[in-house]
């Protein structure tokens, strides 16, 4: 890269169903959190980018109201309409670029507003499918799971062991949101079912939240912090759409994943990444994860969840705050993974901390099953 | 550091106007396919797309999910809008992801189809624009009937306002506005992806079409296009080899002032004077500085400047320093923003001939390459284009997009 | 210190409708709908075929033009399903279905994209994948997508 860039601050809301806040406040709240982590005012920040959705927000050009909230008054901003991590892949360009020092970018939705899944319907087709009626994303999911399910014999217990694995860490995260007392594969297994075999505990919950945090030049970076967060690669791709797609795998996913290890120049990521926070919005797919970021071969994503790879304890803890099924405020979402990621590396995470963090991977996701994936390997200092 | 120097190497429209014959993944496929063809690369070598439109319009969430197979998926992608402006965002997101050294060869393609939504022109859109980020007036004792006659044709209430504004401290009259609307609509006709063109348009012509709302006509009034219009940018090395003349982009910026219509959520503004535009201004003065422009007004030998309305064209080419404050319409008097003037402002047109919202500010910023680049075939300025000021506008009246683009890299 | 009253607007008066243009090659595969038959794009260099039909080709980017349209058998074999025990009602809400629905999603012979139906006739414990599946059409068919009803087993 043409230049080294660092996160240097961060904060998030504590995210819930339905809280009694504006998305203003909630831009707020963050983006003054995230300076105050860093230590720094507004006059630091060169560029703002928001991220931030017309439809889940209910009112185009999202951003408009929100320019004053996030610090952006005065100042070269911009809105990326994408999971919040594709917001940090352009506030990064934007630095790179030599244009800019440092970058602030603040996701928000509210999606007690409108949901998601409803929303994801408008993604389809409008030809056809869209008029068929028949899908979304839980339902578009679901087919996934089942030939998933099919194709490498994984049953509704192994992948049941993912929600409880993440419903179980979100307990330690006072951000997360599905605070379930005693997650048990029963429990899963028993909660309502919506499209076979996908039921609501294998959902990640609607979440209303927002997340900031700051990226700055190397030389800025050491001026602001002792514990800047390497950014050392990043990839992104998107697949196909629907219809016309290996939905086995998430293929895009594998590519973003090798272009970011390259770039890092990481060989072998299993033992080199210390942990992973990924989007996972439904329990399966945390599965078919592991497997195109080449944690494990293909369909034997089973035998990582079964053998506690990916549990705190475990070689390589894949979300230890919970992931999306503990907290999903849609578009911040990836923004959030970046940040739990970030906090790993500064032995931040508190109740949640992984020992000896060094690398640390995040990935966010935009589109039916995992069509659009971003993926970032973040290192501390050592 | 040493910086990328970045440049537009092709670039790709579809005609404007009411398609009702293809859908929207074919006709932003079109736009993408043009620019690629015109720069010479195939998909193979693009290396990421950037998109954007005004999705409360078209009715689909996220289009590119669905189109991007039809020009280039499965490749990285990234979304960026902004309302108004999202066509130069656009544009600019082009940029930066070649600049960043993270891609060499990046196709921004930005697009519109309000004939798909079933209300005429871009009611639907606009009204949704409109209401949803004024509810809170409701709440506050204005009526349903009101909002609606302020803020349907959204842009018109308040371009209306802002014209009143612009006309007051500058001292143009209503003549101006017919002249500049006559002499855009005559461009227009030189444009052969223009929407709305009149080519003996005269002032008159404009004068006897009825008010909208005092001070625009009806004859002022862009129209609601669809289209698609997409731009090439390639780092320096590929640029030299794939296109005879580059556009080089000098710089971009994006300033944004705080929502200057009521206020954040209407509670409220000090600005006072629509047509004061601060984001404009700033905009204007970082883009010349990061492109080293020292004089606008003498390196700078056109503009393409995002005016739905006429007024805007003389008030923008006043913020972005092409002429004193006030003074732009003493400028038009005399002729100097023709197409063959020593300042042409939208020789292509302009929004008020062609207006699909997710792509009319880039195609300020592809109108700007076409003239450098010796493309602009019937519409290109005779005048030697060595650097050119691409515009965008939108918001709450907020939001700004200024490009400096060049004949030669930035040294 | 005043207890902040959250003023809560739910929904505005006004309705975002929207119809589509579907392009020269969509049009022609829903209208061939009324003879009963279902149209597919195929590639003329790489062969990939798109149902429904498509003017450019994703995979190696070749324009497909009308004569490179086929007509399918309607027939295919079932790659995977879902059955539904809820469905959405247009603003977010998951309604819960009287009648579990099962939703298909079809590779039809002589093609490669895959369609999602609806399947019929067929008892939920027998759907497997790769079963063979085939259309049932409306008796009367105009040329509009509700002509096609489902798809139900093929022997």
């Amino acid at each position: 890269m043409q230049r080294k860039i660092a996160i240097v601050g961060y904060a998030q809301t504590h995210h819930e169903a339905d809280p009694p806040n504006t998305r203003e406040g909630m831009v707020f709240e963050v983006a003054k959190g995230a300076l105050d982590k860093a230590g720094i005012t507004r006059e630091a920040i060169d560029t703002v980018i928001n991220v931030s959705s017309d439809y889940q927000d209910g009112r185009t050009i999202s951003n408009l109201f929100l320019v004053m909230a996030e610090g952006a008054y005065l100042k070269d901003e911009s809105k990326v309409e994408m999971d919040g991590a594709f917001g940090v892949l352009y506030a990064m360009m934007r630095i790179l670029s030599g244009t800019h020092d440092t970058a602030m970018v603040v996701g928000v939705t509210q999606g007690s507003i409108f949901s998601p899944h409803q929303i994801s319907f408008y993604t389809l087709d409008p030809t056809f499918d869209r008029q068929i009626g028949l899908l979304n994303d839980v339902a578009a999911a679901a087919i996934q799971a089942r030939m998933y399910k099919n194709k490498y014999d994984v049953s509704d217990e192994q992948i049941a062991m993912v929600s409880v694995k993440n419903l179980v860490n979100a307990t330690s995260n006072p951000y997360a949101h599905r605070r379930i007392p005693k997650p048990t594969v029963k429990k899963v297994l028993n909660s309502k079912l919506y499209y076979d075999p996908i039921r609501e505990l294998n959902i990640s919950p609607i979440s209303d939240g927002a997340c900031a945090l700051i990226l700055a030049s190397e030389e800025k970076a050491k001026e602001i912090t002792d514990a800047p967060v390497w950014v050392k690669g990043v990839g992104n791709c998107q697949d196909s759409y629907l219809r016309d797609r290996n939905l086995l795998k998430l293929e895009s996913l594998e590519t973003a994943a090798k272009k970011a290890y390259k770039m890092a120049g990481l060989k072998d990521p299993p033992t080199e990444l210390d942990v992973a926070e990924v989007t996972e919005r439904f329990s399966h797919e945390e599965l078919m994860i592991y497997e195109a970021l080449g944690l494990c071969k293909e369909g034997k994503g089973k035998i990582l969840i079964e053998t506690g790879v990916t549990e705190r304890k475990g070689q390589t803890p894949v979300n230890p705050s919970g992931g999306a099924l503990g907290a999903d405020p849609v578009l911040a979402t990836g923004l959030v993974r970046i940040v739990e990621a970030a906090k790993q590396i500064r032995g931040e995470a508190g109740k949640y901390q992984i020992q000896g963090v060094r690398q640390a991977l995040a990935h966010g996701q935009t589109g039916l099953c995992a069509q659009s994936n971003i993926v970032f390997i973040l290192g501390g200092e050592r | 550091m040493m910086r990328r120097n970045v440049a537009i190497i092709g670039c790709g429209q579809t005609k404007h106007g009411r398609l009702r014959n293809v859908n929207t993944a074919e006709m932003i496929s079109e736009a993408a396919w043009n620019a690629m063809e015109d720069a010479k690369v195939t998909p193979d070598e693009v290396d990421a797309i950037v998109v954007g439109n005004m999705q409360g319009f078209g009715g689909i969430y996220d289009t590119e999910l669905w189109a991007g197979e039809l020009f280039g998926a499965p490749k990285p992608f990234l979304r960026i809008t902004t309302g108004g402006t999202t066509g130069g965002s656009v544009a600019h997101g082009g940029y930066y992801s070649v600049a960043s050294g993270l891609h060499d060869v990046v196709l921004a393609v930005a697009w519109e189809k309000h004939s798909d939504s079933k209300e005429r022109g871009a009611t639907t859109g606009l009204a949704h624009v409109a209401m949803a980020n004024m509810f809170h007036d409701l709440q506050q004792g204005a009526s349903l009937k009101w909002l609606v006659s302020l803020v349907t044709g959204a842009a018109i209430g308040v371009s209306a306002f802002q014209a009143s504004c612009y006309m007051y401290r500058s001292g143009c009259k209503v003549e101006h506005l017919d002249m500049v609307a006559a002499k855009d609509r005559r461009n227009a006709a030189k444009n052969e992806y223009a929407h709305l063109r009149w080519p003996n348009c005269t002032p008159e012509d404009i004068a006897k079409t009825e008010w909208v709302s005092y001070p625009l006509r009806f004859g002022h009034v862009c129209p609601a296009s669809d289209g698609a219009s997409a731009v090439v940018f390639a780092e320096e090395k590929i640029a030299k080899k794939k296109a005879e003349r580059p556009a080089w982009i000098k710089s971009v910026a994006a300033y944004a002032d705080e929502p200057n219509w009521l206020g954040e959520n209407s509670q409220g503004t000090a600005i006072t004077d629509l047509s004061e535009q601060l984001e404009c201004i700033i905009s204007a003065k970082e883009a010349y500085r990061r492109a080293g422009i020292k004089d606008p007004r003498k390196e700078i030998d056109m503009a393409e400047i995002y005016q739905p309305f006429p007024h805007q064209e003389l008030m923008f080419s006043e913020r972005l320093d092409l002429f004193d404050d006030g003074k732009a319409w003493i400028a038009l008097e005399e002729g100097q923003t023709e197409i063959d003037g020593s300042m042409p402002l939208d020789p292509s047109g302009g929004v008020i001939s062609t207006n699909a919202i997710g792509s009319s500010a880039m195609q300020r910023v592809l109108e700007c390459a076409l003239q450098i680049m010796g493309k602009a075939g019937k519409h290109q300025v005779p005048k030697d284009v060595k650097n050119a000021v691409a515009h965008g506008w939108g918001g709450s009246v907020n939001f700004t997009t200024v490009a400096v683009l060049g004949d030669s890299p930035r040294r | 210190m005043e207890k902040r009253e959250v003023i809560k607007v739910t929904g505005l008066p006004i309705v975002a409708g929207f119809r589509w243009s579907v392009g020269k090659m969509m049009e022609k595969f829903i209208k061939s709908f009324a003879d009963k038959k279902i149209i597919a794009a195929k590639c003329p260099k790489c062969g990939y075929t798109y149902v429904p039909p498509r003017s450019r080709c994703g995979k190696c980017y070749t324009k497909i033009e009308e004569k490179n349209l086929v007509e399918l058998s309607g027939k295919g074999t079932l790659t995977g399903y879902t059955t539904a025990y809820v469905e959405l009602d247009g603003k977010g809400i998951f309604l819960d279905l009287d009648n579990p629905k099962v939703i298909g999603a079809i590779k039809l012979d002589d093609s490669d994209s895959t369609i999602f139906m609806p399947l019929g006739e067929i008892d939920q414990k027998n759907v497997k994948e790769g079963i063979k599946v085939k259309v049932v059409w409306k008796e009367e068919t105009k040329g509009e997508i509700a002509d096609i009803l489902y798809f139900k087993p093929a022997r």
